[in-house]
């Protein structure tokens, strides 16, 4: 999936301006940046809630600039917003349903079980109403009701928020990493720059609501100019100088 | 022509008078407040049968059961009717208006309607029931010979004074301050409220004005015809007067006269003349189905009716005895006084950006001290144990990661949130416990992250109505008219208008705030602060969602206002602006303060980097 | 055996008439998101499609399926026709039920055109009297409250069992999460008009039915009761609908009992007034709009 040169916002002034980004499948790409800087815009309008003002989202060969939500969802787009991320008043099972809703109908309790059995917690406690759980357990089942549909590209928008550190770095590099190993493209947008960086194959830094950087993670974080995009100051920015080059997707 | 012509006209005449009255008061709650009163009709009918108890024979005697039968003399019957609208709000208003919300409101109130009009209908020890009253004498009957074609004018012309009356009334409430401040609850009621202004009360004030304006024109239709039953009184006519006014053009008192004539008096009449066809009812029946079309194609191909609320301009050149150099001299030094009588000096004198009240203070002295601040919601810690000091002339950046409790540490700075502990001193008094609007007087300000301008109000407006104690923004300073607030409100345009020249503005000045760009209706919102004239400002994020042409712009405004001496804290997410403009910068993470000192040394702090990159 | 005992009773009636109205009302103010004035229009007109097909010799029960199925179309058309046009353009709620109020106004007109003003009722066979403990019901009476409990289970049947009514549930907690599901919201919607409209159209029929006459003005005191019962209950929430109902029905039927029966209609003003002051959220709220009850 990528998004190429997109412009975006909520009112008539654009929040992020001719992003790109570009995600292949069993890659973890992660955007990071300051708050304020476009990070969760920009994956609203890859998912189709808000209009993309110009540029493009493409899915593979085709063009999905400004398809409805549940269109990108049919085709193998699965998205799991920062909040509000499940249907608090239905039980796990039902939350389960219903991101399993495209499927027909006799193979949903099958794929239940098929993602019960990556996230073992949730099994346990099908008939529980999903405001009654954890933290944790919420952000699993977010992920799990997105995982029904079996997407090609996962978007997750800050995953570990509210999460605390153990369980933040637990659930980026056993189930992310894992959902990306398992041949997903995952576009991660995290606060936690540097937990997200590990697990990453390619980082994006967003400012401004623009790309200021981006790069291999162990590249950046060795760049006196990485430190500079969050806290302002510093080195010269990056943009004039040569785009990095891209590593070959694996 | 003749009798019957006459007669004609003198009734069409008097309905449209009739409606003409409801419409205003309608609108006054409607379309100037943004009540939306599904119950206006019951106000009318409390009006006609108190008019028509107060002037019929005692019961007794009669066919006819009712209370009352007192046999006043004209116009006491009028006066009482307009009173029991009016009284008849305070009840009704007290139930709907304090504790719900707008659309439970509306409904609250078409309840009361069709419930009022069962218990007339049942009771017919009190109004005679499903009956109705019947043969209620017409006002100075045994005055005058009340069969005479002179009567039938002399009629239209007490109901003519009636309109006159409550049309001047209206219009005075409508173009004065307090009509500002009714727009302002209408567009924006959360902001209208930050700004200090009491909604319930407002509400309340314009739910008893439209039920006396209600009331009259009972009375004056009660008079007219002489006979008034329940089963005329059903909610549906409320509906008609809102098809009117959406026809007409809501919040314009000549719009609401202009539907008043269309909808209830012509669309109704025009009807008389086409041939009866269908069975009975049909025709009536058909008129309901078409103003529901209308309501409907109106509110869907024009909202804002045929003659839409009027932007308010300012003339140019202000009388009432400004000194024309006023509006020049710009902020700083300028005098503060014009030899304003002593009501007016209680509000913000002249241009000055500094209020008066204790003297500049030395650039050592902290205007504001937060000690230990913390708050607390639900057990978390939003903020945990806050020190901090702003200083005249500095200005104080507020920065760290989202979740950091910046925003909750402004709310209780600014008194938007109490603290769950801690001590604010502002100048030396101690201001933990004291309201936010109490605090604003002070001189302690602050603006909001969201988006609060009233867009429906120019930009103008938008910076007058901040200002408190206006002479104008109360019900009887409007009502004295426009001679009684124009000295003062001449002065605030003044100093607004130096605001606006100073930020760039003054060509926008009549423009609404709606139509604005982003980063324009935040330059509002820091000017609407600064009628105020604060000591101490605290800004929250004056840069989110403003194009990055005007970011200069706003950030060298604020520059300016430090030079000027205030003492400003900024919580901002635009780092190089913080950079630019900020010093001290204090860093919040996790509620605590992580670091503080400029943006260079924060920039080498190990603590501050981890917090930012590890989140 | 009292009055009182009747009253009961008669208040059992009462509340299944509204349970199954009042729990239409709730669901398109939860998943809809309308407050949809125009219901009681609705009811009373389907009440009278169900006398057009009783006065041409059919079974007033088969006419309250034929009503049901006038109910939902009719909704449906309202829905399509004012209200979507209105939500897609961003009207704010206030805005919708200015809209819904002149849409009840045209329906309710409409309907006075063709039928008139004068009360009508149904022709239907005469109704045996039953007696348990102190209870003295109709055979009516008891198949309106059977048709009550049946609607009742099937729609608690369709909210928790069908892939339908959990997308409906789960429209109603978060509709942008429900599309990004691949939930087609606007259809989920459009079914939710066909449904709570079939349920106007047999309460509608079915109160018609309860009262030995009805006109077209009785739409708006329908509305009064049915306002009562949802706000009671915690508007959007169908349990708690049901649970206002038989507040309601009770409450109305046992003050008609003591005091007078003219005043059913206060009482459930009166029960509106104070639940909207003191509680405005409404008894169910801690189960969230449109709750599993559990």
């Amino acid at each position: 999936m990528a998004a190429e040169g997109v412009t975006a916002g909520y009112g008539p002034v654009p929040v992020i301006r001719d992003v790109s980004l570009r995600v292949a499948p069993g890659e973890i790409v992660a955007v990071i940046g300051p708050n304020g800087a476009g990070k969760s815009t920009l994956l609203k309008a890859m998912v189709g809630i808000l209009r993309v003002v110009s540029g493009s989202v493409r899915l593979g060969a085709d063009d999905v600039t400004n398809r409805a939500p549940e269109v990108l969802a049919q085709l193998g787009v699965g998205y799991v917003p920062q909040v509000r991320d499940i249907f608090e008043p239905l039980t796990v099972h039902e939350n389960l349903e219903m991101g399993g809703y495209l499927l027909p109908r006799t193979d949903v309790p099958g794929r239940i079980d098929t993602v019960c059995a990556v996230f073992p917690q949730l099994g346990g406690m099908l008939r529980r109403r999903a405001d009654k759980l954890s933290g944790g357990e919420r952000k699993m089942l977010a992920i799990a009701r997105v995982l029904m549909l079996d997407p090609r590209v996962l978007i997750l928008d800050e995953p570990t928020a509210n999460l605390s550190p153990q369980l933040a770095d637990a659930l980026l590099r056993e189930r992310v990493r894992g959902l990306a190993d398992s041949g997903k493209a995952v576009v991660l947008v995290e606060q936690r720059a540097r937990a997200a960086m590990q697990i990453a194959d390619w980082t994006v830094v967003l400012v401004s609501g623009a790309v200021r950087l981006e790069g291999r993670p162990d590249e950046l974080l060795g760049r006196p100019d990485f430190e500079a995009a969050f806290l302002g100051g510093g080195g010269p920015p990056s943009r004039g100088a040569a785009p990095p080059a891209r590593p070959a997707t694996r | 022509m003749t009798a019957g012509q006459i007669y004609y006209a003198t009734t069409l005449l008097v309905y449209a008078g009739v409606d003409v009255m409801a419409c205003i008061g309608l609108n006054l709650q409607f379309g100037v407040s943004g009540l939306v009163n599904f119950g206006f009709i019951i106000f009318q009918a409390a009006g006609a049968y108190t008019a028509a108890v107060m002037s019929m024979p005692p019961a007794a005697g009669t066919f006819q059961q009712y209370v009352g039968g007192w046999q006043l003399p004209f116009p006491l019957p009028w006066l009482g009717g307009a009173l029991a609208g009016g009284l008849l709000a305070i009840p009704i208003g007290l139930i709907v208006l304090r504790r719900l919300r707008a659309d439970y409101q509306a409904i609250a109130l078409l309840v009361i309607s069709i419930i009022a009009n069962t218990v007339i209908t049942n009771a017919r020890s009190f109004l005679n029931g499903a009956a109705g009253l019947a043969l209620v004498p017409p006002p100075l009957s045994g005055v005058v010979d009340t069969k005479t074609v002179g009567y039938q004018w002399l009629y239209v012309g007490l109901t003519m004074l009636g309109c006159a009356g409550a049309f001047v009334a209206a219009g005075r409430i409508v173009h004065s301050p307090y009509g500002r401040t009714l727009r302002a609850m209408r567009e924006r009621e959360l902001a209208a409220a930050s700004l200090g202004k009491n909604l319930v009360l407002l509400k309340m004030a314009m739910f008893v004005v439209g039920g006396l304006i209600a009331g009259l024109s009972g009375a004056v239709l009660v008079g007219y015809i002489g006979v008034w039953a329940p089963n005329t009184w059903l909610y549906p006519e409320t509906i008609v007067l809102f098809a009117a006014l959406i026809v007409g053009g809501r919040g314009n008192n000549l719009g609401a006269l202009l539907g008043a004539l269309l909808v209830p008096v012509a669309f109704e009449e025009a009807t008389r003349f086409i041939p009866q066809f269908g069975p009975p009812g049909f025709i009536p029946a058909m008129q309901r189905v078409a103003i529901g079309l209308l309501i409907v194609g109106f509110l869907w191909f024009r909202p804002s009716g045929t003659l839409p609320e009027r932007r308010r301009v300012f003339p140019k050149a202000q009388s009432g005895g400004m000194r024309d150099g006023d509006a020049a001299e710009g902020f700083r030094g300028s005098p503060a006084f014009d030899g304003r009588p002593a009501r007016a000096a209680s509000l913000a004198p002249g241009p000055s950006l500094m209020p008066e009240g204790p003297p500049p203070a030395a650039a050592s002295v902290p205007r504001l001290r937060a000690e230990n601040i913390a708050r607390h919601f639900e057990g978390l810690r939003a903020v945990d144990g806050v020190s901090l000091e702003l200083y005249p002339g500095r200005l104080t950046g507020l920065i760290g990661p989202n979740g950091a409790g910046k925003s909750t540490l402004l709310a209780v700075l600014a008194g938007t949130l109490p603290a769950s502990a801690g001590r604010i001193v502002l100048d030396g008094d101690d201001v933990t416990h004291l309201p936010a609007f109490r605090r604003a007087q002070r001189g302690l300000v602050r603006t909001f992250q969201l988006s609060s301008e009233f867009s429906q109000l120019t930009v103008l407006e938008n910076l007058l109505v901040a200002v408190p104690g206006h002479p104008g923004d109360t019900l009887v300073g409007a009502l004295r008219g426009r001679r009684s607030w124009w000295p003062v409100e001449a002065r605030l345009v003044n100093q607004a208008r130096a605001l606006l020249d100073r930020f760039g503005m003054s060509a926008a000045e009549s423009q609404y705030a709606g139509d604005l760009s982003g980063g324009q209706r935040r330059l509002v919102e820091i000017m609407r602060a600064l009628m105020l004239r604060p000591r101490v400002l605290l800004l929250d994020e004056p840069m989110a969602g403003v194009h990055p042409s005007v970011v200069d712009e706003i950030a060298s405004v604020l520059e300016g206002l430090r030079d000027d001496g205030l003492a400003i804290l900024m919580v901002e997410h635009e780092l190089s602006m913080v950079d630019r403009l900020c010093d001290p910068v204090i860093v919040m993470a996790q509620g605590r303060v992580i670091g503080q000192g400029s943006m260079t040394v924060l920039r080498q702090q190990r603590e501050v980097v981890e917090a930012y990159i590890a989140g | 055996m009292s009055i009182y005992g009747a009253a009961f009773g008669f208040g059992l009636v009462s509340a299944a008439v509204i349970a199954i109205a009042a729990v239409g009302f709730t669901m398109q103010f939860g998943i809809a998101n309308l407050i949809n004035l125009a219901y009681g229009e609705v009811m009373i007109s389907s009440a009278y499609a169900a006398w057009a097909l009783n006065q041409a010799g059919v079974n007033i029960w088969a006419g309250v399926v034929a009503a049901a199925a006038f109910g939902a179309a009719l909704s449906f058309v309202l829905n399509r026709l004012f209200y979507t046009p209105f939500q897609r353009r961003g009207a704010v709620l206030i805005g919708l039920v200015i809209v819904a109020l002149a849409a009840g106004l045209m329906v309710s007109n409409i309907l006075l055109a063709i039928v008139g003003p004068d009360s009508v009722s149904y022709t239907m066979a005469d109704a045996v009297v039953l007696r348990a403990g102190g209870l003295i019901l109709t055979w009516v009476q008891l198949v309106i409250i059977l048709i009550s409990a049946a609607a009742m289970a099937a729609v608690h049947a369709l909210l928790t069992f069908t892939r339908l009514g959990k997308a409906m549930r789960a429209t109603a907690a978060n509709a942008t999460l429900a599309r990004n599901c691949g939930i087609p919201t606007g259809r989920v919607v459009d079914a939710v008009w066909v449904i709570t409209g079939a349920l106007s159209g047999i309460a509608g029929t079915v109160a018609a039915i309860n009262s030995a006459s009805f006109r077209v003005a009785d739409g708006a005191t329908y509305l009064i009761v049915i306002l009562a019962a949802a706000v009671l209950g915690g508007a959007g929430q169908p349990y708690g609908a049901m649970l206002g109902a038989l507040l309601i029905g009770e409450m109305t039927e046992l003050s008609a009992a003591a005091l007078s029966p003219q005043y059913k209609e206060v009482v459930a003003f009166a029960v509106l007034v104070v639940v909207m002051i003191l509680r405005p959220q409404g008894l169910l709220s801690k189960i969230g709009a449109l709750g599993s009850a559990g």
